[in-house]
């Protein structure tokens, strides 16, 4: 409770987290609000421009844009979700795991997270998403799987510390088993980092899994995924320019709101910045 | 910094290459929108490869050129005159003096023997073109005598076509195999064309040169590049600027932008260029026909036409085009009807079908055809996977009937429903050289095969029409529309033709610039 007084009181947080909240009310209401159906084609309708009947125009097969965009929130938030939960949960597992025994389970482990982390995330993300095959799916399990190391890395720092802390010490002695001190003790106490930086990553996971639909790796067609609009759209830049200018804009403010959201928390929940 | 730098200079360089060497009103580049497959005459199949072979090689004779048009039928071109015995079987060709390859050697008959008979031997699609050839026999060393299997009207203009470019004997130097060097050839070409190959960069571009010393006068171009991009957008934006002189396969919806710039001709030539989907009748539920005809019956011909084409092009009725002769005007055609498509999978048990389609970027509005059939689908409850290929991978997938559905496009070489009625239903062409469904009916087959061997146009027509009534009961193929072909050019290129049955084809050797 102190943590979200403390946030509404910093105004960019105010300001992601009211990002953040448009579009999740757009994700879970689009099914009420939006004007159209997303995938229905209306032929006579094709490439009209912004107006009364369509905000943001229509595309190359009569579709409602603004339509598109609403249900495409949902794809990419539960994109985002489904990326972080996997790549949060594993890699902080792995990152307590290493950091709390030490060792060579330590050794091996971070050298396998420095193997994922040496390639360019999106590059290997491609080559994973074209490996299993193109689907929506496949992409959110590529994305993930290159964003565990993040948070193997962070959280092992974080388990190296509280490793040594009394506490630990305390149940161990008390004859405590490893596993029960992972996830009793050192997992809950890098929670706060894992939050700040899953905040980040969200924002990450949607660009790079619109990459993925945009060069056709990701959703497949006529799912209204906004990188793969964008895929269309650009075919359409010079005379129709708001095709792929509206999703366009709604993954820069979805990122944008993720980005500067996760750092007004770490401001706040980071503990080395608080003290 | 010092490695942005260098990526800077990089690009600096190759701008300024870019202009020195290409740059100027000799060189002529053309967009367009894939890459290509092969260059072997014997062996290709595609109008896109023959933009490149053919005007690298000579053949007997070429379409004539009338009024500035192109027209069907032909003239003399390294033959120099012929004659044919009163029962039309026995053709004899006089070969023209003078014509050389490139290495020296002499265009005499035996090379015009050697390169048809290596295209029959190969026996893919161009075999078919110049099928009627039964034997060759060189009298005198600029003399062939060729003889038919039977009387065949279109003959001549079959050795017009990309099938019977001569070949440079010579080539069998680079034979591996008893493969007549295909192997060579695919990425080679060895003629006495008026342009010569300097350079295929693949998935860039494919750089042709003219041959100074062409015995019918040196083309004015100096240069020509198939440029290969394969965006719509942009070759459209290419043509603007002007790094391109033609573009090909502008989608429709951006050339009432171009017909604005007063520097740009937008040319549109009635054509018999049909674009349809190939059902591969060998793959599961697709063997049965109720199955192909409720696809058939799904699909939106008249949305499609309307709005994607904008008006240009009507829906096919039967296979064979209009405005060629074995149209049947009155035959069966698909129409949409969700219900009877229900109907039809129900009775079938192939309800919750679901298929795959492949296209490539080869023609622009493909996309919107495969997303539009994608929803037609979806309302008699098929569902339509969509899968984009580059088109030479698309070509060797169809060529093994590793397919569900393709969408495709075909015109003809030669004036003559041949074209299409044995190109695409003959059994004993299954794949890339024409029956791109696998499809197989022994009544078509003998239809078909006893029209081919008539001389008798009206005999002819009664047939094709009796096999195109068993087709349209079998839907082999969705067959979408007939297209206008739209050729946007730079106003300062002159004198391109453009012939239906050359289509994508260009004569590069009268095209000037100013």
């Amino acid at each position: 409770m102190l943590t979200l007084r403390i946030l509404s009181r910093n105004p960019s947080a105010a300001a992601g987290g009211g990002i953040l909240a448009v579009m999740v009310c757009m994700a879970l209401l689009a099914g009420v609000l939006a004007p159209y159906e997303p995938v229905e084609i209306n032929l006579s309708e094709r490439l009209q421009g912004p107006g009364a009947d369509h905000w943001f125009g229509t595309d190359e097969m009569g579709r409602d844009i603004f339509s598109r965009i609403m249900y495409g929130a949902r794809i990419s938030l539960r994109i985002g979700f489904f990326v972080v939960a996997i790549a949060g949960g594993l890699g902080a597992l792995i990152g307590a795991t290493a950091g709390y025994l030490g060792g060579w389970v330590d050794n091996l482990m971070m050298r396998v997270m420095d193997v994922i982390i040496s390639f360019p995330s999106l590059v290997l993300a491609m080559a994973l998403a074209a490996a299993m095959g193109p689907s929506l799916n496949n992409a959110i399990l590529a994305v993930a799987f290159v964003m565990i190391p993040k948070f193997a890395r962070m959280v092992r720092g974080e388990a190296l510390a509280v490793r040594e802390m009394p506490f630990v010490l305390a149940s161990r002695v008390a004859g405590a088993g490893h596993a029960w001190i992972i996830l009793r003790h050192i997992l809950p106490n890098c929670l706060n980092s894992v939050i700040v930086l899953a905040t980040l990553t969200l924002g990450d996971a949607i660009l790079i899994a619109a990459s993925l639909s945009f060069i056709g790796l990701g959703a497949q067609p006529p799912m209204p995924e906004w990188g793969a609009m964008i895929s269309v759209g650009r075919k359409f830049l010079m005379d129709q320019w708001w095709y792929a200018t509206f999703p366009g804009l709604f993954i820069l403010f979805t990122v944008v709101g993720f980005n500067i959201l996760g750092d007004a928390l770490r401001d706040v929940l980071d503990p080395r910045i608080r003290r | 910094m010092k490695r942005l730098l260098r990526v800077a200079l990089c690009l600096l360089l190759a701008c300024y290459a870019g202009q020195s060497v290409w740059a100027g009103t000799e060189t002529l580049v053309v967009g367009v929108s894939s890459d290509i497959h092969t260059l072997d005459p014997g062996v290709s199949s595609d109008n896109y490869d023959w933009r490149q072979i053919y005007p690298c090689y000579d053949r007997l004779v070429r379409y004539k050129v009338m009024d500035g048009k192109g027209s069907t039928e032909v003239e003399p071109s390294a033959a120099e005159s012929w004659e044919v015995s009163p029962d039309g079987l026995i053709w004899t060709f006089r070969i023209r003096e003078g014509i050389t390859f490139a290495d020296g050697t002499k265009l005499d008959a035996e090379a015009v023997r050697f390169s048809l008979q290596r295209t029959l031997d190969i026996g893919k699609g161009p075999a078919d073109n110049i099928g009627a050839i039964d034997v060759m026999r060189v009298i005198d060393p600029m003399t062939l005598e060729i003889t038919l299997k039977n009387p065949y009207g279109p003959f001549l203009q079959t050795l017009a076509t990309n099938g019977a470019s001569i070949i440079n004997p010579k080539i069998m130097q680079h034979a591996k195999d008893n493969d007549l060097a295909q192997a060579w050839l695919a990425g080679n070409m060895d003629g006495s064309g008026p342009f010569r190959m300097v350079e295929w960069l693949r998935g860039q571009r494919f750089v042709l040169e003219a041959n100074k010393d062409y015995w019918g006068g040196a083309p004015a171009l100096d240069r020509v590049i198939i440029r290969f991009m394969p965006e719509s957008a942009d070759r459209r934006m290419a043509l603007e600027r002007g790094d391109i002189d033609i573009a090909e396969n502008v989608l429709i919806d951006q050339i009432p932008a171009l017909e604005q710039n007063p520097e740009i001709s937008v040319e549109r030539h009635a054509s018999q260029l049909v674009e349809y989907v190939y059902i591969n009748t060998q793959k599961d539920k697709l063997k049965d026909k109720q199955v192909r005809q409720a696809l058939s019956y799904a699909v939106d011909y008249q949305g499609i036409i309307d709005f994607v084409l904008q008006g240009n092009g009507v829906q096919m009725r039967g296979p064979v085009p209009l405005g060629m002769w074995g149209h049947k005007p009155d035959v069966f055609q698909y129409t949409r009807d969700v219900d009877k498509a229900k109907a039809l999978l129900k009775d079938a048990g192939a309800e919750g079908l679901e298929l795959t389609l492949i296209y490539s970027e080869r023609r622009p509005s493909w996309e919107q055809i495969a997303t539009i059939m994608q929803a037609n689908f979806a309302q008699i409850g098929v569902k339509l996977n969509l899968q984009l290929l580059a088109n030479p991978t698309l070509r060797d997938q169809v060529d093994k009937g590793d397919f569900e559905l393709c969408l495709g496009a075909w015109s003809p070489d030669f004036a003559d429903p041949y074209m299409f009625m044995n190109f695409w239903f003959d059994s004993g062409l299954w794949g890339l050289p024409g029956n791109r469904s696998f499809y197989q009916n022994e009544q078509v087959d003998a239809l078909i095969r006893e029209a081919a061997a008539k001389a008798d146009v009206a005999e002819r027509t009664r047939l094709y029409h009796q096999a195109q009534d068993v087709i349209m009961e079998d839907a082999p193929y969705i067959f979408l529309y007939q297209v206008q072909t739209i050729v946007p050019l730079h106003k300062n290129v002159h004198g391109y033709v453009f012939n239906p049955m050359l289509e994508s084809m260009y004569n590069f050797e009268s095209i000037t610039k100013n």
